[in-house]
């Protein structure tokens, strides 16, 4: 069985972001980028799998630029075993994405497909779901466990009233949510051998599709900044601020 | 971020890029100082075309201050190529302007006024025979502005700047590989390390088992061996990565390594072919652990003296002696034992080592072996492995253990791991300092007095911003060092170079953190308290600083 993992290159999670001062984007010049941490746990997921013998092939996509391929790589060192790195250097929204993944899918024609459920660049959490409906294939998101039963997956979900699990038929894209499993570490050697392992490059203009934007992003601010906290001398105070300012208590 | 900050931010770097030609020229003219420095010396020191020992000795203050000068000289030009390299690839940052402006300024002020060889003694250019004359470069136009601009408050107060929003000066790696490399051990340090490193110091407790296998999957040790004996024939660049990053979070932790490193440099290069094939795959695995047996209680950095015995009966030696020092000498099941094998030689020559496996001890029951007995030394910092003095009473070993199964190649076949030993050593206390740059950079953000935080503080920023501005520079020589011996290149004075600077710069680094952190600092539950007694370690171990000082002295009057 073959999966596809689909990785993207994101501002590192411990960067402090800044904002542009143009207000068009935020500032990625000199700043660490890394691959998204739903997509690690993506690509966690299908190594495990690969472990217990569900999967025999690891096929580590992106789209981007060429630096996304540092990302793939960093896949690739987790266990994926060959790459595919779809260039384009505009930025594409989700429904983009999943037009561009699904001519993967067709020409790679994998069994399962695994996500990060969003990326927490834009949090649009929306590609899986709109690749599903492009290629017709089942869909399970926000998977907290995986299991394989029989010729299906029972994947299970996290929901406002708790967990709910769900069988899928093959083939299908699961979307993965925190809590399924903690990514390892990249050993040395492991490293090392990802090195020889093949990425392909593929232009996007390749496919002819049409990767026309339908969203305009107005303008990108900074949060309101927090107020700074206080100290309190004792407890009185801080029940007396508790009541009087954040009005908290009665 | 507004405006006006953008702006400055491609000033500073276009700042910095009309002033590269000057900090060429520069470095030429110290060149041309240190070639009159070196002649000074050797009018007093050398005897028949050879420097002589007891010469040097009589000016041994002085030549120590020109291994520092040097050391200086060194770490200047390599802190320029690392601006250059990043500068060439478009991947400097304004904060890595700063701080290559920031510490050329700051060390060629005191290559001019006098250089700190530890805190209290300081090398003047009257020392070293130099004139006020000899500096009168300082003062030319375009020197004078390119000098009083890095050491301006304003370059200071923007790298603290930098710092505040969670930047760090760019290591300048220049591979991917070896990046991922970082970023792998950097999230492992931060997870798994450095949430528990302060209470493995403080509980006295050995680094859990169940870490060192995590560090054994991840392939530490197995970084420098080669990989037809089972390791993956990294090199030191690798190796300085991932021990910066684990010493970072403690400083055993980086310094596992170490023994893997002396035992497999010390097998690889001087072991037998049947010795390699035995050892090695097992130390590349992490399944034996290595201790080094060299200190004894008499002899420390003077191994000439050596007292311990080894006598050989047929096939196999018997080993006497009393050791000391002995790091990770229990939890470990291979010793490499350094011995006098002929008593009649005196010196270096007698000198044999030995391959001395060994069951694994703990704690309670640290030496479970016939004619092995220890006990702990207790210390200050770089816990976490334990120290320990042993008596070796009656230890059989069979020929085949001597190292090489040559006698009389001890003392060669160890300083050939003199080079690496000292370069991994140099990574350990570049680690050590970032570590106290990281804590104390936080708290200094953190902790408000006066109405804000102590970071707005001039005398708090200006020590941050030398923190910072030390360990690129330490870090950078490191890297250097590194690399020379990655190209097979003789390295071992600037590898020498690397761990005399790197030491004293962790060691003022830590005790600049503790100051920030008042009398918190203090207090042993603040880990900045950890990392000064850990720091403390780096100038004496591996070669202490005034040893190290001699290497590198003797080093450069010989060399040319």
């Amino acid at each position: 069985m073959k999966a596809l993992v689909c990785v993207k290159r994101v501002i590192d999670y411990n960067v402090k972001i800044r904002v542009k001062a143009d207000k068009t984007g935020v500032e990625t010049e000199n700043v660490k980028m890394s691959m998204n941490p739903f997509d690690e746990i993506a690509v966690e997921e299908a190594v495990k799998m690969k472990e217990k013998g569900i999967l025999n092939e690891i096929v580590v996509l992106s789209i981007g630029s060429e630096s996304s391929q540092e990302t793939i790589r960093s896949g690739l060192a987790m266990g994926g075993d060959r790459g595919i790195l779809v260039k384009t250097t505009s930025d594409l929204e989700p429904l983009n994405v999943a037009k561009v993944i699904s001519k993967i899918v067709e020409k790679e024609k994998p069994e399962i497909i695994i996500m990060g459920k969003q990326a927490i660049d834009d949090d649009s959490n929306q590609t899986g779901q709109m690749l599903a409906q492009i290629c017709n294939l089942s869909q399970a998101t926000f998977a907290s466990k995986v299991e394989k039963n029989g010729e299906k997956f029972d994947v299970t979900r996290e929901i406002d009233g708790g967990l709910e699990t769900i069988s899928v038929e093959l083939p299908c894209i699961i979307t993965t949510d925190l809590r399924l499993n903690e990514p390892r570490y990249a050993s040395l050697p492991n490293i090392m051998k990802a090195k020889q392992k093949k990425i392909e490059q593929i232009d996007v203009g390749s496919f002819g599709l049409n990767l026309e934007s339908r969203l305009e992003i107005i303008e990108v601010n900074d949060p309101p900044e927090r107020k700074p906290g206080i100290m309190v001398q004792d407890v009185e105070e801080l029940i007396g601020k508790l009541k009087s300012e954040a009005k908290v208590l009665s | 971020m507004d405006s006006s900050n953008l702006i400055d931010k491609t000033e500073i770097k276009s700042e910095i890029e009309d002033k590269i030609n000057s900090y060429d020229l520069i470095l030429k003219k110290l060149e041309i100082l240190s070639k009159k420095v070196s002649s000074f010396l050797k009018s007093s020191c050398v005897k028949d075309g050879r420097v002589s020992s007891s010469l040097l000795e009589k000016v041994q203050y002085k030549s120590h201050g020109y291994a520092w000068f040097e050391t200086y000289r060194i770490s200047l030009r390599e802190l320029l190529q690392w601006y250059k390299r990043l500068s060439s690839t478009n991947k400097n940052s304004p904060l890595d302007a700063l701080v290559l402006a920031g510490g050329f300024s700051e060390y060629l002020m005191q290559i001019k006024n006098g250089i700190m060889m530890s805190q209290s003694e300081i090398i003047r250019p009257e020392d070293l025979g130099l004139t006020s004359e000899d500096f009168s470069f300082f003062n030319e136009e375009n020197f004078s502005e390119v000098i009083n601009y890095g050491l301006s408050e304003d370059v200071k107060n923007e790298i603290v700047k930098y710092l505040c929003q969670g930047n760090f000066p760019s290591l300048g790696l220049g591979d991917e590989t070896l990046e991922m490399i970082q970023d792998q051990f950097k999230k492992f340090t931060d997870e798994e390390i450095i949430p528990e490193a302060n209470e493995w110091h403080l509980a006295d407790k050995l680094i859990p088992d169940e870490i060192l296998s995590k560090m054994s999957d991840l392939g530490v040790f197995s970084i420098a061996i080669p990989e037809e004996y089972g390791g993956l024939g990294m090199g030191k660049v690798a190796m300085c990565v991932v021990t910066e990053e684990l010493s970072r979070g403690f400083l055993a932790a980086g310094s596992l390594g170490t023994r893997a490193e002396i035992a497999g440099e010390l097998i690889r290069l001087g072991g037998t072919e049947e010795q390699k094939q035995k050892y090695l795959p097992k130390i590349a695995s992490g399944e034996t652990l290595t201790t080094a047996v060299f200190t004894e209680p008499n002899t420390g950095s003077d191994l000439g003296s050596l007292s311990t015995r080894a006598v050989l009966n047929d096939e196999e030696y018997t080993i006497n002696g009393n050791k000391t020092w002995i790091t990770h000498g229990a939890r470990s099941d291979l010793m490499t034992v350094l011995a006098r094998t002929n008593s009649d030689e005196k010196g270096y020559k007698g000198l044999s080592m030995f391959l001395v496996e060994k069951p694994r001890g703990n704690c309670e029951n640290p030496f479970p072996m016939d004619g092995m007995s220890g006990s702990e030394i207790e210390v200050l910092g770089y816990r976490g492995m334990k120290e320990y003095e042993i008596a070796l009473d009656n230890i059989k070993v069979s020929k085949k253990n001597l190292l090489g199964e040559k006698e009389g190649m001890g003392f060669k076949q160890l300083m050939e791991t003199f080079e690496s030993a000292r370069i991994q050593t140099a990574a350990r206390a570049v680690g050590v300092a970032q570590s106290a740059l990281d804590i104390s950079l936080q708290y200094a953000k953190d902790r408000s007095q006066f109405g804000k935080p102590i970071v707005e503080f001039q005398r708090i920023a200006m020590k941050l911003a030398l923190m910072v501005i030390e360990t690129s520079i330490a870090r950078q020589i490191t890297l250097f060092s590194a690399r020379e011996k990655d190209n097979d290149e003789r390295c071992d004075i600037e590898a020498g170079m690397a761990k005399l600077l790197a030491a004293r710069v962790a060691w003022s680094v830590a005790d600049s953190g503790l100051q920030i952190h008042g009398g918190n600092g203090y207090a042993l539950e603040y880990p900045i308290s950890r990392v000064l007694c850990d720091a403390r370690i780096l100038n004496i171990f591996e070669g202490a600083a005034e040893i190290q000082a001699q290497i590198v002295a003797k080093g450069l009057l010989g060399r040319d």
